[in-house]
């Protein structure tokens, strides 16, 4: 997967998860916890979609990789080569 | 390989909540439930052609769809149920009535109570304040040491009337302890009642829990009803299925449990420690129905009314079969935007004595309704006006009924005083949720399964 595609994963889980998520104004470096004000039961849900869709595993300890959208897409580029 | 990676016992709203929880990402879960329908101590029943709702006065935690971080929304958000579609009804007000015409309105904008306090209770406004600022600062969630909420209250507010009169809604609504309350769980009911509010769905709770066995059901779990769960067959200490009555056995990987702790025990061949985890509170609720026409003859203006006509507010299990001194006395229709209908209900709520409904005949427990019936009707009537003469149809329950249709031992409806707060029991892989998990009331309870599976079954298992 390219890091476009990725970026849209993740922005469709997120929208997915939250109704009202606003998506237009997201900026790539910053939390993605405070923008959409969202909690850690939300952030497990990510985690949760990656690995239903991708069989992805993801371990507890990897979970502030996904604080961004930006080191979303870093942390998950290698592991979604060839998908 | 398993039948199920996630058996759930129990068919309650802890119970359903876990299993939408787990079928959304893809798990294979059977939920298991004693009876015909789901619901659990929140269900419903027909009688003469009335629906009548077991449970439902009010749900809590009310708040409107955009409070993102508000724990109603983030359970649908969980559970992946849209907040946008779901129609909610707030409550007018509430009103809490103490003897002497003491009284203290309180509605789902938490300016009224503060007013009330300052109006009522002038010397005590400071400290109301001052308690608040604890309360918000207050962390509930984490694991601490039981805190005496009786001490902490008497730290800042003087008169015991108010602490009493603060106290009844959130004791009777979710305390499962005698006289006190951890401090914990009066912060999450403050919170949910005062701070939140009352609502009900704007459909019946027949229609809530089919939303969520549709949900349940679209994400591809199964739910079987009349499926009593006997015991839990152990391999090396884990639980590796379920037997039911009639002998099938169900293999599984995990077993979530909502049938409280004294109960889960007996399934895994434990001592069911009921000195330790039976609850002393539990009630007796008569519901009673009225033509349209009868409501000029009853004053509805708030939506519940919580009263005590004692000297001192003792919330605990009574002496006598009933204590009709002090109760809850709740209009379940009487909601903003829920227009009148033919006929109208009002459910009465009183502490109750189990030992003592359990051990009546059948004879005795029959005159034993009729005569505590008799006294909490003219007693309310003193309050709402006389709404006897016009009752067309009424039910009531005993903490029997609750102990038969729910297995919560002695019929305590919010369960055991000691609460399994991480949900892990002697048994490796079978965890408590709901009542005895510790939160209670049909939010809380929901909230309690889908943190159960969160932490202890999505962040464990592969599949
Ligand atoms: C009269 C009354 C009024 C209430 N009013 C309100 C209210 O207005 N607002 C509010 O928020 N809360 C209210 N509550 C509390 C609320 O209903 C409960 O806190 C909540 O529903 C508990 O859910 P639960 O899933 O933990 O337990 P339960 O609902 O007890 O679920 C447990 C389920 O397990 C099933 N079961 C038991 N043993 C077995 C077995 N061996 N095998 C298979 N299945 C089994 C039971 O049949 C039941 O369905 C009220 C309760 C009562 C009794």
């Amino acid at each position: 997967m390219t890091r476009g595609e990725i970026k849209d994963v993740i922005l469709e889980i997120i929208a997915d998860i939250d109704e009202d998520a606003d998506m237009a104004d997201l900026k790539a470096d910053e939390p993605l916890r405070d923008q959409l004000d969202l909690d850690s039961m939300d952030f497990l849900d990510i985690v949760m979609e990656l690995r239903k869709r991708y069989k992805l595993q993801i371990p507890e300890a990897d979970y502030p990789e996904l604080a961004t959208l930006t080191s979303c897409v870093n942390y998950l580029e290698p592991k979604l080569k060839g998908l | 390989m398993a039948d199920y990676s996630l058996i759930i016992i129990g068919g309650g709203l802890s119970g359903l909540a876990a299993g939408i929880r787990f079928a959304r990402f893809g798990g294979s879960v059977l939920i298991l439930e004693k009876h015909a329908i789901p619901g659990g101590l929140n269900s419903y029943y027909y009688r003469k052609g009335f629906l009548l709702e077991t449970g439902l006065h009010a749900m809590t935690n009310f708040a409107g769809p955009g409070e993102k971080r508000a724990p109603l929304n983030r359970l649908f958000r969980q559970l992946k149920l849209s907040r946008q579609e779901f129609v909610t009804r707030e409550q007018y007000s509430s009103l809490i009535y103490f003897q002497g015409n003491n009284t203290l309105s309180f509605s789902n904008d938490f300016a009224l109570l503060r007013e009330e306090i300052a109006c009522r209770f002038p010397g005590e406004r400071d400290g109301f304040e001052k308690l608040l600022a604890i309360v918000d600062a207050y962390d509930p969630f984490t694991p601490k040491k039981w805190v005496s909420t009786r001490t902490v209250l008497g730290r800042y507010l003087h008169d015991p009337l108010l602490t009493d009169m603060l106290l009844l809604p959130l004791m009777v609504y979710g305390n499962s302890e005698e006289h006190d309350m951890d401090f914990s769980q009066f912060v999450i009911m403050f919170r949910s009642i005062y701070q939140e509010g009352f609502f009900r769905p704007g459909a019946t709770m027949k229609d809530f829990l089919s939303l969520l066995v549709d949900k349940f059901i679209s994400f591809g779990g199964e739910i079987r009803y009349n499926s009593k769960v006997e015991s839990v067959a152990l391999r090396d200490g884990k639980a590796c299925g379920v037997v039911l009555a009639g002998g099938e056995t169900i293999s599984c990987d995990a077993v979530v449990s909502t049938i409280g702790a004294p109960g889960t025990f007996e399934l895994l061949a434990l001592p069911r420690q009921e000195e330790k985890y039976a609850g002393r509170m539990s009630f007796v609720e008569s519901i009673y129905i009225l033509p349209r026409q009868a409501r000029e003859t009853v004053r509805i203006d708030n939506t519940i009314i919580f009263y005590c006509l004692a000297d001192r507010f003792d919330y605990g299990r009574p002496r006598e079969a009933v204590d009709p001194s002090w109760g809850v006395i709740c209009f379940p229709e009487h909601f903003v935007g829920i227009p009148p209908a033919d006929y109208f209900q009002i459910r009465i709520t009183h502490a109750a004595n189990y030992d003592l409904w359990k051990k009546a005949s059948a004879l005795d427990y029959k005159a034993m309704k009729e005569e505590w019936g008799a006294k909490s009707r003219r007693i309310t009537s003193k309050i709402i006006g006389n709404y006897q003469q016009n009752i067309v149809y009424e039910d009531s329950f005993t903490p029997v009924t609750i102990e038969k249709y729910t297995a919560k031992a002695q019929g305590a409806v919010y369960g055991s005083p000691v609460k399994v707060k991480d949900g892990i029991t002697p048994c490796g892989n079978l965890f408590i949720a709901g009542t005895d998990q510790g939160f209670l009331g049909i939010v809380g309870a929901m909230l309690s399964g889908v943190s159960i599976v969160n932490q202890h079954i999505l962040k464990a298992i592969d599949h």
